[in-house]
């Protein structure tokens, strides 16, 4: 502050007491007493709410309602109530149902087509939904090229509509992915879009100004409606009177929705959500809790607190372009060293699942059982052994190996690469510690015991978008710790990640993972479109990739979300958490 | 040789003014009452910064950083062998607090320092040099002194994406230095008039040597004073960064602990964890203040409108 | 006529001044390392999808071109899109501009008051307890760290005993109620603005009060305020009427003169409270990558700093006569 000084000798008369300050002092305190609880008892008195209308704690603020931009989960688990797709994931068997779809897809090999037959279906501006509705989606994806979409619809040649109820696709090529992926994305109004779409072709960058349209009233076919988004606050979503599903059995669950409306509240932060669920101002916070509030929630009878798994992988990546870790062994010691009951026990505190393959194992019909499995059921000692062993062999030597002559383990001290080289320092690059504590503490833990086998690893909290920058855009990095936490169910991206072509500036294949096999068993899984069949390449895939451990999957984080007990019943628990269509077409008043 | 050097001591002490107003000031100093409590608080935390080297030591579980307790593996309270708890993956908070007392003096000193080398080195040259170079450095000075440093650093760390901690603290010394240029600069100006600097021009010294040989001693001690203003602002800024999440990852400071105990959620839960790094910060800010305004006094009525944005 | 060269003096270097921040903002970005879409770790973006988006987004073109661009944009007030929200940043920042001014503005004004009016009272009872403790109360209030005190009051007010809202503005209670009216919308922002107002205050009001009264007692030795005195006039009359006004002046102008540490404040209060605000939007444009988001707040921010502060000079050459450039 400025020109701040005081030029009182204070604190030598202190003796003498002046009641009228202190009189001053009580009247401010006073006065804001009064305020605060003139204020209080007026909202308190103002507070009235529907019954039946659900609030839902978010963390974030949707950035946007454009279906074809929005790329953020706060604004899909808001679009997802509003856009729908042909099909959607069962709850307990994670397999495809028909949803805006009648049946499941046609196939026919000889013309490579699939026919789909739609369900008799409203927009929610009671206009019909009709194929010509899905062509249009299908259509605009290819002809903008939009980004996340495009990959899925390039390799479709031609769609018919044959009548409104029935779309007929062309497959260029035989596509796994057509069916899980392709058909699973939302469909939009042709009604809505088109005028936008005209007015964006005319544009210098098409593509940029349909991304960049502000959809106000997003129409769509889903439970819910948008009535009204005050940024910064609430969205409020009513009912859609015209939801297919309203009153119908589909996939033997008899949908509503039976709640009036839904309310997304944006919190900013978490303390701020637990809070308000405590105080019973949400019903439901969308987001996993952190180990913090657990114990407190836990404690509170009208709170339920639901563990869910996800399909997620998090795990240690290698740069296996250079030295040291180019060297296939050196990748096996290391998996062999990392001890995941420690990872899971006391880093994640019981709230994970193991991750053998790099398909976590609640995605029950790609995972792949039989993996190698490096160390497992070893302790701490018998891994160093083991390490030790695999590197000795492979022509490493050390100063004071971390394996004495009587066979005890000691700290491993100046190894040296088979080619005689000293190993040089390198760093583990993780996410900060308040982004993600999990992530930077396996990292620590890492380094740790690498350290044991006289391996000088460091481990570096990395501000996330130079972290990045570094594994993807760079590829200047020795080793990372990351994670996908929205990981599809189809195992598409096991090809995606490892495919040698994939290499490159922004490419999957961040490690530089190259190796013909791979490859060729890889493009075969693509094209495979008999889901056992394709099943066999997938764990062909699998045990390659875990033999060679370009990445080393760490753990499966669980998901714990907490919902008010009182007002609502019928939450369906789902891989991925309560948070899904089906509840929210479930979900009944108590 | 030595006649010489001897002269030019003796007559050191009629020509080093700042020395004398340096050792004067002390004098005043001691009897402010602000000074020292601030003195014995900076005191206090300069102690604690010392004993962070110990509980490393004691227990490898004690290391601020990477340090876990084998047992404890969630945020727990005070114990006998955690005095102040745990943060949520099982470190020592007290060892956190200690090492956090060490990067604040390191931050704020150094920070201020750099501050104080640059500020003076700029006022001096805007002060003897004068005509276009003096308004340009002053106009320079006034662009930077508006600035609010901590969004500037902000907008750095956008673009450079990770900065770590002395890349932080050389954007902070960066951009404090203008308070204190300004006040080198006045000092300047009137030195310039002296009788000696007019000699030693006479004598052909060049710009370079009256610069550092004959201004610099003379404002050098009033520069040191400044630093404490300096040291506030530069703790504080890197506490806020830190506890906005863009600071360095890799040190532990007090920020950060605030960081991390409201990003993981333990703000309602965990006050042992809450409480001591906002003490901390707050206090050493409060010494370093105290301890300003007691120099205040000191150097008054020259230095009353000093500016200390921030 | 002197003081009408000095503004313009003082106009033309604020134009230089900000046209140095225009271009050394525009190189900071563009010499930037990354870019908001080497952020995206989405499994589904291909690499061919991200140099479209990064095409699309502008950011392959010469950088001199870039740079006329972004000037010619400027003037014609488009600060380009938001990354990440899609819409023109004009758009965002008009949206959450009335929210910060609303904070900022009722903070420095109540801190700015209370400050003054206990100073007042403090240079009256100069060496008394009351002095000390006023003092030393505003010594430690403005030196406590703001988000700290953020959190300390969260905590006791918001969770301990519940009393306020600890986050955002509005509660959807009243404004999704049809009935609510104006005055219940306004009564509810206000229940919202206590704690970060009370934050805001804190920090804010100690370094008034202690501007007030040394400048209370300095005016107090004045010549005319003897004069006052010898003429018989109450005590209390002199304080308030002739000291008063006079020395509050320094009030006034620290205000201005301290904006770059009180624009510091607000950010990180809006951060903590999830004020939907300038700063807040700042600090997350910043952790998002969001270039032109980050680059027109920054920009907004500065010229505020700047206008101010010629605001306070002009003000202050124009009250002080003895004061000439």
């Amino acid at each position: 502050m400025s020109t701040i000084n005081s030029k009182g000798k204070k604190g030598k008369v202190m003796n003498r007491i002046h009641g009228r300050s202190r009189c001053i002092w009580n009247k401010w305190s006073v006065l804001f007493v009064c305020v605060a609880i003139l204020l209080g008892v007026f909202l308190a008195g103002s507070a009235s709410q529907a019954a039946d209308m659900l609030k839902v704690g978010l963390l974030e603020e949707p950035k946007s309602l454009n279906v074809w931009r929005a790329s953020d989960r706060w604004s899909w688990k808001v679009l997802g109530m509003i856009y729908q797709p042909l099909y959607v994931r069962d709850p307990e068997t994670l397999d495809l149902v028909p949803w805006l779809a009648a049946e499941a897809p046609e196939l026919d090999a000889d013309t490579l087509s699939y026919t789909v037959k739609l369900r008799p279906a409203k927009w929610s501006d009671g206009t019909a939904f009709t194929s010509e509705d899905v062509a249009f989606t299908a259509r605009l994806i290819n002809e903008f090229e939009i980004p996340r979409y495009r990959y899925k619809w390039q390799f479709v040649d031609k769609i018919e509509t044959p009548d409104p109820q029935t779309v007929r696709f062309y497959l260029k090529e035989p596509k796994a992915i057509f069916v899980p992926r392709s058909l699973t994305i939302p469909i939009a109004q042709k009604k809505q879009w088109a005028p936008i779409v005209e007015q964006a072709k005319k544009t210098e960058k098409p593509l940029s100004t349909l991304l960049n349209h502000k959809m106000e009233k997003p129409i769509g076919c889903g439970p819910f409606v948008l009535e009204e988004w005050r940024s910064g606050a609430y969205l409020y979503l009513k009912k859609n009177e015209q939801f297919f599903g309203s009153g119908k059995e589909i996939n033997g669950r008899a949908l509503g929705p039976h709640i009036d409306g839904l309310l997304f509240k944006v919190f900013g932060t978490s303390d701020a959500a637990v809070l308000a669920m405590k105080k019973g101002s949400i019903d439901f916070f969308w987001w996993g809790v952190q180990s913090g509030y657990m114990d407190d929630l836990r404690q509170n009878r009208d709170i339920r607190l639901f563990t869910s798994e996800r399909s997620a992988l998090y795990y240690m990546g290698f740069n296996v372009r250079r030295p040291p870790f180019n060297d296939p062994h050196l990748r096996r010691a290391a998996a062999m060293l990392i001890d995941e009951d420690f990872i899971l026990n006391r880093i994640l505190q019981g709230y994970g699942i193991k991750m053998h393959s790099l398909v976590p194992p609640g995605n029950v019909y790609w995972y792949c059982p039989d993996v190698p499995r490096h160390g497992e059921g070893l302790d701490r000692e018998g891994r160093i052994k083991k390490a030790y062993e695999i590197l000795q062999k492979a022509g490493y030597t050390w100063e004071v190996p971390p394996v004495d002559e009587s066979g005890d383990v000691v700290k491993g001290e100046g190894i040296r690469l088979p080619d005689g080289k000293s190993m040089e320092k390198f760093t583990i690059l993780t996410p900060p510690a308040d982004y993600d504590p999990h992530r930077a503490m396996c990292g620590m833990m890492m380094q740790e015991w690498f350290r044991m086998l006289g391996i000088p690893a460091y481990s570096k909290p990395t501000a996330f978008g130079s972290l990045l920058e570094q594994v993807k855009v760079k590829h200047d990095f020795e080793a990372f710790v990351l994670g996908y936490g929205r990981l599809s169910l189809d195992p598409d991206y096991l090809r995606t990640f490892f495919l040698s072509r994939n290499d490159k500036r922004r490419g999957w294949n961040m490690s530089g993972y190259h190796n013909p096999d791979f490859d060729r068993i890889a493009d075969k899984s693509a094209e495979t479109m008999v889901r056992a069949e394709r099943r066999e390449l997938i764990w062909e895939m699998q045990k390659i990739l875990m033999r060679d451990v370009p990445y080393i999957p760490l753990y499966n984080p669980k998901l714990v979300e907490a919902v008010r007990a009182e007002r609502f019943k019928g939450w369906v628990e789902m891989l991925g958490g309560v948070g899904n269509i089906w509840t929210f077409c479930e979900l009944q008043p108590k | 040789m030595a006649e010489e050097t001897f002269r030019t001591e003796t007559k050191g002490m009629e020509r080093y003014p700042g020395l004398t107003a340096f050792l004067e000031g002390w004098g005043i100093f001691r009897q402010s009452l602000l000074g020292k409590i601030g003195l014995v608080l900076l005191i206090m935390f300069a102690l604690m910064a010392l004993c962070s080297y110990i509980p490393p030591l004691i227990d490898p579980m004690y290391n601020p950083m990477t340090g876990v307790d084998p047992v404890i593996t969630c945020s727990t309270g005070p114990s006998r062998a955690h005095w102040l708890g745990t943060d949520f993956m099982g470190r020592d908070i007290l060892s956190q607090l200690l090492a956090g007392a060490r990067v604040a003096f390191m931050v704020g000193v150094s920070a201020a320092f750099m501050s104080i080398v640059l500020g003076t080195a700029i006022g001096m040259t805007a002060g003897y040099m004068g005509r276009f170079m003096d308004t340009f450095l002053m106009r320079l000075a006034d662009m930077i002194m508006v600035m609010p440093t901590l969004l500037v650093v902000l907008i750095l760390a956008a673009v450079f994406g990770q900065l770590n901690i002395w890349t932080i603290v050389l954007i902070i010394a960066l951009f404090r230095w203008p308070g204190v240029s300004r006040i080198i600069r006045g000092q300047t100006l009137s030195l310039k008039q002296r009788p000696f600097i007019e000699a030693a021009k006479v004598a052909g010294a060049s710009h370079v040597r009256i610069i550092f040989r004959h201004i610099m001693p003379n404002v050098l001690p009033l520069a040191f004073l400044f630093m404490t203003f300096r040291v506030t602002s530069a703790i504080i800024i890197e506490a806020a960064l830190a506890f906005l999440g863009f600071g360095d990852p890799g040190t532990v400071s007090w920020g950060m602990m605030l960081q991390w105990v409201w990003k993981t959620g333990h703000m309602f839960k965990a006050p042992y964890w809450l409480l001591p790094p906002g003490i901390c910060i707050s206090l050493i800010t409060l010494s370093f203040y105290m301890l300003g305004r007691a120099m205040d006094e000191v150097l008054d009525p020259r230095l009353r409108k000093e500016d200390q944005t921030d | 006529m002197e003081l009408r060269r000095y503004i313009l003096k003082r106009l033309v270097q604020i134009t230089i001044i900000f046209f140095v921040i225009l271009t050394v903002l525009f190189l900071l970005f563009r010499l930037a390392p990354g870019d908001p879409v080497s952020r995206m770790v989405d499994p589904d973006m291909t690499p061919e999808d991200a140099e479209q988006l990064i095409h699309q987004l502008g950011l392959d073109k010469p950088l001199g071109i870039q740079y006329l661009v972004y000037l010619k944009n400027f003037f014609t007030g488009h600060f380009g899109i938001s990354f990440h929200y899609g819409e023109p940043v004009v758009d965002v920042i008009w949206n959450r501009l009335p929210n910060t001014i609303l904070l900022f503005t009722t903070s420095i004004i109540l801190s700015a008051l209370v400050g003054i009016f206990l100073g007042k009272i403090a240079s009256w009872h100069k060496g008394e307890k009351t002095d000390s403790v006023m003092t030393i109360g505003a010594l430690v209030t403005h030196t406590l760290f703001l988000p700290w005190l953020a959190l300390i009051l969260i905590w006791v007010f918001g969770y301990k005993l519940g009393w306020f809202p600890i986050n955002g503005m509005i509660s959807e209670e009243v404004w999704l109620d049809p009935d609510a009216g104006f005055i219940a919308k306004g009564l509810d922002i206000g229940y919202h603005m206590i704690l970060p107002l009370t934050t805001l205050f804190l920090i804010h009001f100690g370094a008034y009060l202690l501007i007030m009264r040394s400048s209370m007692l300095e005016t107090l030795k004045e010549d005319y305020i003897l004069t006052a005195r010898a003429k018989g006039l109450e005590e209390k009359d002199i304080r308030d009427r002739h000291a008063a006004p006079n020395a509050a002046l320094p009030v006034v102008t620290s205000v201005g003169l301290s904006l770059a540490f009180s624009i510091n404040g607000g950010a990180l209060t809006e951060t903590v409270f999830t004020w939907p605000g300038i700063g807040r939007e700042l600090v997350f444009s910043v952790s998002q990558n969001d270039y032109p988001l980050a680059q027109a707040s920054f920009l907004l921010i500065a010229i505020v700093v700047l206008i101010s502060n010629l605001v306070v000079d002009v003000l202050y050459a124009y009250l002080d006569p003895r004061i000439r450039y």
